[in-house]
Formats: C-alpha cells, sequence, structure tokens
C-alpha cells in the first residue's frame, strides 16, 4: 500500500471513529434516563468511552496528516480539502483540551458534529495532493494556515458550548418576545447547519453519478503581447445540475436532471468570471436542500429542532456551558491573532513584499478579530454573559466560517478581475 | 456637593471610590448582597469625576468602553463594507469614476459615490483608526494607575460585607475543635505557597495573591496597538514607504526611480514542473505549473554622473531573487513579482570589413541601450547619426522608431576613411536578419554596400535578453515597529489571557468562624476548584460547586 492509501485510510478511520463517538456521546448524555441505572455513573461511564473513542480518531488523523505531509513533501494545509480536513483535526484537539479542563463529555456532542461536518465538507474538494505554486513555497505560510486554524478551532468549541448553553437554557413554553426571538435564532442556527450538510450531500451525491454539464463564456481579454483585447472562451464544468448558467454563457451539454436538461435562469451580468455563476448555483442548491431537509426533520418530531435537542440536555449546568464558551474563545484568541494576523503579515511580507494589502480574505481575517475583540470586551468589562454572549459565540462562528467558506464562494466571485 | 468619603475604617477615599480602598467595605451600597462589581478593585477615576469641565468629558468619551465597543464595531462594518466590490487599488490604469457603474450598475455608482471604492484609504477610516488610538491611550491612562494604587495598597483583613460579596465565598467553623484561629491560618499558608501564592497573614486573617502581572496585560497589549497604530501613521511620512514595480531587462543596470540604486538583472531563469511531477488531473492539458523563477540580482550605487546615460556605478550587493527570497540591502527591499519573455538584442560584436582590401578590422561592441556617438576601427571611423531601437517606416517613407526597446534596433552611421568620400558616406545597419530583409538594407546601402560591410561572425557575437523580470521594489522603514508593536500586543493578550490574577482574603472571627472571600480576573471555575482542593487538604470538604455565590453550601 502506498504511503497515500495509508494516509487515505487513516482519514477514513477517523471519520468512521468520529461518528460512532458522536453516537456514544448521544447514548451517554440522553440515556441517562433509561430505566434502571445511576444517571452520574452512566453519563461517566459512557462518556469515558466515547471521549477514549474521540482520541484514538484523532490518533488516527494525526496519522492521517503525518503521512500525507511525506507522501506529498509539504505541510498538508495548501487546498482546500487539506485545510478543511486539519480545521476538523484541530477542532477535535481543541474539544480535548477543553474535555481535559472541565471534564464535560457532553461537549462532545456538539464538538463532534462541527468536526465531522468539516470533514465531509472536505471530501467535496478535490483530494489529489498537487505542487505548489512558488508563492506558496514558505514555511511561513505553513506556520499562519496551521495557527489561524488552530485559533479558529477553540472559537469553534466557543461555538458549540455557546450554542449548547443557548439550547439547555432557552424557555420553549414561554411566550415573551425574547424567547421567541431566541428559538427562531436557534431554528436558523441549526438551519444554516443543515444547509451545510445539504451541500455536502447533495455535492457528494452527484459526485458520485458523474452529473456534468458544460457551459463557455466569450470574455475580452487583455492579450499579454500585444497589449490589445482579444476575445477568449472559457469553459466551465458543472457538477451539479444547473438552475443557472454562468452570465452571457453557452450550453455546450447539459445532462438530463429530473427531465431538465436546460438552465432555468442566467446568473445576472454583474457576476464576473464564469465560476460565479457555478458558484451562485452551488448556492442556491445547498439553501434548498437544507431547506427539504429541515422539514422533513420538523415534519418527524413536530416541534421546533431546539425544543428537541434541548430534552436531551436536562442536568447539564448552564453556567458551566456559558464559562467553556468564554475560555474557549479567550484561549483561541491569542492564537488567532497570532496566526491569522501576525503570522499572515510576516509571510505577506516575504511573499508579495507588502504586510498588509486589503484582499478580502486578509480583511475577514481581521474582521473576526474585531468580532472576537468586540466580544472580550462586552464580555470583559460591560459584563455580557450567559445569553448575549453565546449568541455572540454563534455569531463569531459564522464570521470565521464565512472567511474561510463564503469569501471564496460569495466575494472571490465579484472580484474575479476578468477581462479588465 | 460634598461627599463624606471617609470610610468607618478610618481611611479617606478620593472622591468616587466604590469599594472603600483599604478595607474594602462597599461605600455606596452599604446593604446590598448582590456580589461585587470588582473591576479595578472599585477605585476613583479620573473620568468619574463630577462637574466635568469640557477637558474632562473628552476624557470620559474616550476612556469609556462601551465607546471603545462602538469604534471597534464600527470599524468592523466599515472593513466588511469595503470587501463588498474590489477596491480601487486593486487595478492598475482604470478610471474608477467609469468603472464601477460600468461593471456594477446603479450599486457599483453608489459604492463609488459613497467612497467605498477607497474604504481604507479614505479619511474616515483612519479616523476610526486614530479614535480608536485616542481610545487606547486614554482608557490606559484612566485605568492604570489607579489600578496600581489599589493593589500595592491592599489590606489583609477586609471588611465581611466585601468578602461575602465576592463570587466566590465560603463561610464555615473552623473543621475540628482543638484548633485555634492562627493555627488554622498558618497551616493554610504552606497549602496556598505551593500553588503559587503570595500569602500575608496577620493572625486571624490572610491574604493570598498570585500572578498579579496578569493584571497588567490589558495594558500591554494595549500599548503594543498604541504602537502599531502609530507605525501605521508613520507610513504616509515621505520617505518612509516606497511601493512601485519595474522591469529589469537581462544585462542592463536600470535605475530604481527616486533612488541612487541601479539593479542588474544578470540572468533570470525560469523552471517548470516535467509531466511527471504534475499530478495526474494536471497532465497532458500543455499546462506549465511554474515551479521556480529567479533573477539573478546586481546592485549597484550610484556614485558619480547619476542623471547622465553613463552614469559612474559601485556594486554593492549581489544576490539571487526568488518569490519568498527578496533582495535585501538596507532599506531597500526587491521582491519578485513577474515576469516576461522579451527576447531582444542587447548589444552585437560587430567587425567592419573593407571589401576592396577583405582586411578586418574590431570586432566592436553596437550597445542597443546606450550606443556610442564614434567609433574608431582602424583607417575608419564611424559617427552615429542616428539610431531607432525599434525601426520602422512611416508612409511617406521616413524612419521612426515605435518604441524606446530595441526590438528591431537600427543603426545610421557615418563612415569615413580610405576609399570613401571626404565627408563620410551613410551606412545602416540591422543587427536582425529579419530587418535586414525586411528594409532591404543592401538597397538603402547602395554604393557603400561594395566597399564596406558590418556584420556579426557568428551568433556568439549576439547579446540576448531573455527575460524582462518585473521586481517589486519596496521601502518600509516602518515595518520594524509595526512588529515590534505586534509583538508586544501578544505578549500582553498573553499575560492577561493565560493567566489570571488570582486573590483569596480569610479572615476568622470569634475564634470560630471562618469567611472566605476570593477574586480572579477569569476563569472562575479554576479559582473554585483551586480552592475546594485547598480546603480539602485543610480538613473542610466543598464541592467546587457549592464555593459559587448564590449556590447552597450543603
Ligand atoms: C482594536 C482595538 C483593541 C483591541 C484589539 C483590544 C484588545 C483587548 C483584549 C484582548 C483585552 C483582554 C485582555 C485580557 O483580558 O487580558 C482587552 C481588555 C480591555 N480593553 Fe481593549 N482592545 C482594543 C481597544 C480598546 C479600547 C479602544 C479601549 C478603550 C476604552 C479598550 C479597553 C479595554 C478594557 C477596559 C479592557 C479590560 C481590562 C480589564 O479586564 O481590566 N480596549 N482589550
Amino acid at each position: 500500500m502506498s504511503l497515500e492509501q495509508w494516509s487515505e485510510n487513516a482519514l477514513l478511520l477517523a471519520f468512521i471513529l468520529y461518528n460512532i463517538s458522536f453516537i456514544v456521546y448521544v447514548i451517554a448524555i440522553a440515556g441517562k434516563k433509561w430505566s434502571n441505572r445511576d444517571p452520574i455513573v452512566h453519563v461517566r461511564r459512557w462518556g469515558r468511552v466515547a471521549v477514549t473513542m474521540t482520541v484514538i480518531g484523532l490518533a488516527s488523523q494525526i496519522t492521517y496528516f503525518i503521512t500525507r505531509w511525506l507522501a506529498a513533501g509539504h505541510v498538508p494545509t495548501s487546498n482546500m480539502f487539506e485545510f478543511m480536513t486539519f480545521l476538523s483535526m484541530a477542532i477535535v484537539a481543541a474539544f480535548i483540551i477543553l474535555f481535559w479542563i472541565y471534564r464535560l463529555s457532553a461537549l462532545g456532542l456538539f464538538a463532534m458534529p462541527v468536526s465531522i461536518i468539516l470533514i465531509s465538507y472536505a471530501a467535496v474538494f478535490p483530494k489529489e495532493v498537487q505542487p505548489l505554486i512558488p508563492a506558496l513555497k514558505s514555511y511561513w505560510l505553513y506556520i499562519h494556515v496551521t495557527t489561524a486554524a488552530l485559533g479558529e478551532s477553540f472559537f469553534a468549541i466557543g461555538f458549540a458550548a455557546g450554542l449548547m448553553y443557548l439550547l439547555r437554557t432557552i424557555d420553549y413554553t414561554s411566550k415573551t418576545k425574547e424567547s421567541r426571538k431566541d428559538s427562531r435564532g436557534i431554528e436558523f442556527t441549526l438551519y444554516a447547519i443543515i444547509v451545510v450538510i445539504g451541500f455536502v450531500l447533495v455535492s457528494n451525491g452527484f459526485k458520485s453519478t458523474d452529473y456534468s454539464a458544460e457551459f463557455t463564456q466569450e470574455v475580452q481579454q487583455k492579450d499579454e503581447q500585444s497589449g490589445q483585447l482579444v476575445p477568449v472562451t472559457k469553459t466551465t464544468v458543472y457538477t451539479l445540475p444547473a438552475f443557472v448558467q454562468p452570465a452571457n454563457s453557452k450550453v455546450v451539454h447539459m445532462d438530463s436532471f429530473l427531465g431538465m436538461d436546460q438552465p432555468l435562469l442566467s446568473a445576472p451580468s454583474w457576476m464576473k468570471g464564469i465560476d460565479s455563476g457555478k458558484k451562485l448555483n452551488t448556492v442556491i442548491w445547498s439553501l434548498l436542500s437544507g431547506l427539504i431537509l429541515y422539514w422533513i426533520l420538523r415534519l418527524i418530531v413536530r416541534r421546533p429542532l431546539g425544543a428537541i435537542i434541548q430534552k436531551t440536555m436536562g442536568g447539564i449546568d448552564a453556567d458551566d456551558l456559558d464559562e467553556i464558551s468564554y475560555r474557549a474563545i479567550a484561549i483561541g484568541y491569542p492564537i488567532f491573532a497570532l496566526g491569522a494576523l501576525i503570522f499572515a503579515m510576516i509571510w505577506a511580507h516575504e511573499a508579495w513584499g507588502r504586510f498588509w494589502g486589503w484582499d478580502p480574505k486578509e480583511t475577514w481575517a481581521l474582521i473576526t478579530f474585531l468580532f472576537y475583540t468586540v466580544y472580550l470586551h462586552l464580555r470583559l468589562s460591560r459584563g455580557w454573559q450567559g445569553n448575549k454572549s453565546s449568541w455572540l459565540s454563534v455569531l463569531g462562528f459564522i464570521v470565521v466560517m464565512f472567511t474561510l467558506i463564503g469569501v471564496n464562494l460569495i466575494v472571490a466571485g465579484l472580484h474575479s478581475y476578468a477581462g479588465v | 456637593m460634598l461627599h463624606n468619603t471617609k470610610c468607618e475604617c478610618g481611611h479617606q477615599n478620593p472622591v468616587g471610590t466604590v469599594l472603600c480602598e483599604s478595607c474594602g467595605k462597599p461605600l455606596d451600597d452599604e446593604f446590598g448582597t448582590a456580589p461585587l462589581e470588582m473591576r479595578y478593585d472599585g477605585i476613583a477615576r479620573r473620568s468619574q469625576r463630577e462637574n466635568p469641565a469640557l477637558i474632562d468629558r473628552v476624557w470620559r468619551f474616550f476612556s469609556s468602553v462601551k465607546v471603545a465597543i462602538i469604534l471597534i464595531f464600527l470599524t468592523l462594518c466599515a472593513s466588511i463594507m469595503g470587501t463588498i466590490y474590489p477596491q480601487e487599488n486593486t487595478f492598475l490604469n482604470v478610471d474608477p469614476s467609469v468603472y464601477y457603474e460600468a461593471t456594477y450598475g446603479f450599486s457599483g455608482k453608489l459604492y463609488y459615490l459613497l467612497g467605498l471604492s477607497d474604504t481604507y484609504g479614505s479619511w474616515w477610516y483612519k479616523l476610526l483608526l486614530i479614535m480608536i488610538g485616542s481610545s487606547l491611550i486614554i482608557c490606559s491612562l484612566d485605568r492604570v494607575l489607579p489600578l496600581y494604587r489599589a493593589l500595592s495598597k491592599q489590606q489583609i483583613r477586609k471588611h465581611m460585607s466585601f468578602l461575602v460579596r465576592q463570587r466566590v465565598v465560603y463561610q464555615g467553623q473552623l473543621p475540628a475543635t482543638g484548633i485555634t484561629a492562627v493555627s488554622f491560618i498558618d497551616g493554610l499558608v504552606p497549602l496556598l505557597k505551593k500553588r503559587g501564592y503570595r500569602v500575608h497573614s496577620d493572625g486571624t486573617a490572610l491574604l493570598a495573591e498570585k500572578h498579579r502581572f496578569s493584571r497588567w496585560g490589558p495594558y500591554i497589549n494595549h500599548i503594543g496597538l498604541i504602537i502599531f497604530l502609530l507605525a501605521v501613521l508613520m507610513r504616509g511620512l515621505p520617505g518612509w514607504s516606497m511601493d512601485q514595480y519595474t522591469g529589469f531587462l537581462e544585462g542592463v543596470p536600470t535605475q530604481i526611480e527616486n533612488t541612487p540604486y541601479y539593479l542588474e538583472n544578470e540572468k533570470f531563469t525560469v523552471e517548470y514542473y516535467t509531466e511527471e511531477e504534475l499530478p495526474e488531473e494536471f497532465r497532458g492539458q500543455g499546462r506549465a505549473v511554474p515551479k521556480l523563477f529567479q533573477t539573478k540580482a546586481i546592485l549597484y550605487e550610484c556614485t558619480a554622473d547619476c542623471s547622465s546615460d553613463k552614469p559612474d556605478l559601485k556594486q554593492v550587493h549581489q544576490q539571487n531573487i526568488e518569490v519568498n527570497k527578496p533582495l535585501k540591502y538596507k532599506d531597500l527591499l526587491a521582491y519578485q513579482f513577474d515576469f516576461r519573455q522579451t527576447i531582444q538584442i542587447r548589444a552585437v560584436n560587430v567587425s567592419l570589413t573593407d571589401k576592396m582590401s577583405n582586411q578586418t578590422y574590431g570586432p566592436f561592441e553596437l550597445n542597443t541601450i546606450t550606443p556610442d556617438e564614434t567609433y574608431v576601427e582602424g583607417p575608419y571611423v564611424l559617427t552615429l547619426k542616428d539610431y531607432y531601437p525599434e525601426f520602422a517606416l512611416n508612409d511617406k517613407g521616413v524612419p521612426f522608431t515605435n518604441s524606446k526597446s530595441p526590438l528591431a534596433p537600427a543603426f545610421i552611421f557615418v563612415i569615413q576613411g580610405p576609399g570613401l568620400a571626404e565627408d563620410g558616406e551613410v551606412f545602416i545597419y540591422f543587427p536582425r536578419d529579419v530587418d535586414k530583409q525586411r528594409f532591404s538594407q543592401d538597397k538603402l546601402n547602395a554604393g557603400i554596400v561594395d566597399k564596406i560591410d558590418i556584420g556579426v561572425g557568428s551568433m556568439q557575437d549576439v547579446s540576448i535578453s531573455r527575460f524582462t523580470s518585473y521586481l517589486n521594489i519596496r521601502t518600509d522603514r516602518a515595518l520594524p515597529y509595526i512588529f515590534f508593536g505586534g509583538i508586544i500586543f501578544m505578549i500582553g493578550v498573553i499575560m492577561g489571557i493565560y493567566w489570571q490574577h488570582r486573590r483569596i482574603w480569610i479572615r476568622i472571627d470569634d475564634e470560630n468562624e471562618i469567611t472566605i472571600g476570593a477574586h480572579t480576573s477569569k476563569n472562575w471555575f479554576g479559582i473554585r476548584k483551586e480552592l475546594s482542593v485547598i480546603l480539602g487538604k485543610a480538613g473542610i470538604v466543598v464541592e467546587p460547586k457549592q464555593l459559587e455565590n448564590g449556590v447552597k453550601q450543603a
């Protein structure tokens, strides 16, 4: 077996173990009310099993990381697949660290799904080891990316604990405006998570059926030699059925999907670049599949999803959750500042000769930093705790995810400097 | 209004004090039960003066954390706005007043008109940063000195209501009969010391404190930020930062604008990944993925005749420039940015042949960038009458040059010497064979071509520049200060967050009643656990959770 195969199998094993451990966390937490058992003993025993599985999974994922590093000859954090798997690994590690401090295995109930979803998300992207263009060959880049991801992983745990706090404390029986707002907010957050799951399912689903649709677009591009504008034909291949085709594009071919063999719409013309049409189409698919999944779940449980999750969470101390959420963010904040800003500046300085360039990704890292700065000030100096602070931790993680994924998906679409 | 600010313990407190500086008794809400607000230990700050004058109002504005949060939040929002559309500085040669509307329609126009197309360079963005900077300076001054005072003169025995209104509280009796208050306290001292506390006791009361330095964390990190922001502002001063892109043709020392430096790209190399090195999905697409590009650079400093064609240059530095490996010389940095294949003749080593005697003179160098005026070869004198780097003829047949790059060089000489007319005859020389054919060199030289020829012996006599290497030339004198500020910031943040200032106060009244209050700057879970372990070793069993103020003690 080649090193690359080894590596892939180790990742698969980690993924399976994470899933099983998640189920064991559910058994540990939800099962304490089962008859003829002492709830405390039950939680302790099953919690220990779950954490042990998580740790073995983490070891397996570290094996993946090291073997892939050896196979590729460079630290595997240089494309979306590698970065997302690294982030998921860091999240599990951050969870273990916080578990080690607080001994609250219930945290795994939310920390593991975040990691699992990220690995599945990573699986959507090409897995191949890729060569590096010269700009990426700098150890500062690796230091920057890994440290930033580590910081973000603590924010992810802050998010998990914050969300748990909210689920634990929201009063579903109360009809006050605040509790309604909270419960709607929770449903929206859960929906957002389901959208990501929807994206993962749809992408991997159509990948396995080899769906494809191809479009071409003519753009005016400056010729390197003559400096004149010349028409160039660009091509894009969709792997999801096209609701939306790129702006001003022609259909080359399109597999039929449920009788749909032509795109329904065309992307608006201000969406430059052939890939922005594809991205828009992906966003539509994700939102739609998320909506369908969400409503299927709602129809099954016949009440807000938050209410059903809350049922499993009795007995967990809400103040502990609040404290864990804050602590995770406080631990992550310096790491994030160091990795995403200072190391990023050093790398940018080494590679591009400017330490800061207001590139959208860079700017969003700053925005994330400012957001958590606001969080800390509100908490330290204005006493925001509990509910408000938990909402900020949820929002903060959405900002993190937008920086990692949304910027590529949405902002960069507007930044495809095609044909200038 | 006159306040009596003297505490019952006899200490005279400044106006605005919340908790007595000495014994900690709450001064303004004596009979409350809620946990005390322990920030800055309840000291008076300048920003809390009554009857503020204008300067106090400004002070109060900038020292408010609420204002600081609003400022940071506004900066956050402004930064988001700046990422909606590409910023002006991402384009070269584009007129933004037209571009945004043409590309994004009405919203683009609005974006431009609101000034969002240059968010980060706008006056209001800078103003926000300046206001944050002012706020940082003032809020730190407002707090740090009073806090320092409060922490450096702490009393050991605190007021009862100070203790029971901490967030971590324990009240109970001595664990066993026969233990005296003094021996109990004495027994605690080594337990606390072992956990890193500095312990002060006065017999029946005790103050244990550790990691006080972590309280300075926020101020140190704010000082780091102030240095950082100042350094960013300094970049605006003339001479502090430069950022330009210049093309360097192989083998031609070129001046770096506004500096005495000349840089020569001695040799440029580009290597591509071979097919085998590429992953499968990249193969067979004819895609050229560069693996390395490198400029072998020599840096000169001009010592005399700097504005002339032939400046005196002294070599000062030599280095290979690669992506991620810039040339560094004093403040000057040169980064590999881009390259272009630009095949050009840089110089030719020609010889002059007298066809009548079959005598050859030379070889001598014709430089295509800065050719000499005259060449003396044997009995012949060549005077350069005209030189066209990129020779062309207009529709009236008059020669002109298309550009300054030697893409199709043409030398027009007047040659004097044996067998030629007294005041010389004109000879036009095209180094490139294509040009020779295209412009029919022999026909243009009709008459003289039978007597004289100029040419190269072999390809070895032609020096060619194959590449132009584009370098990004920078100077950023503020950079060390920027990173210095960043490091100070990190030190402060780490001090403040990874360590916590913890204090435990214990007093024993009536020889039996223990009252404990504890405070930490962060991580209440941690201090409850620590206190529970310490008390356990001293014979008092209490769950960490029960130490929380308001939680029933079993
Ligand atoms: C972008 C700007 C800023 C950043 C990145 C920043 C960062 C921080 C951080 C990380 C902390 C927590 C430190 C710790 O707990 O050890 C903190 C605390 C604090 N900051 Fe800032 N800060 C900024 C601006 C300001 C401004 C403008 C003010 C002015 C009012 C301010 C006032 C405070 C205060 C009062 C604390 C709490 C100190 C304490 O816990 O006693 N900050 N800041």
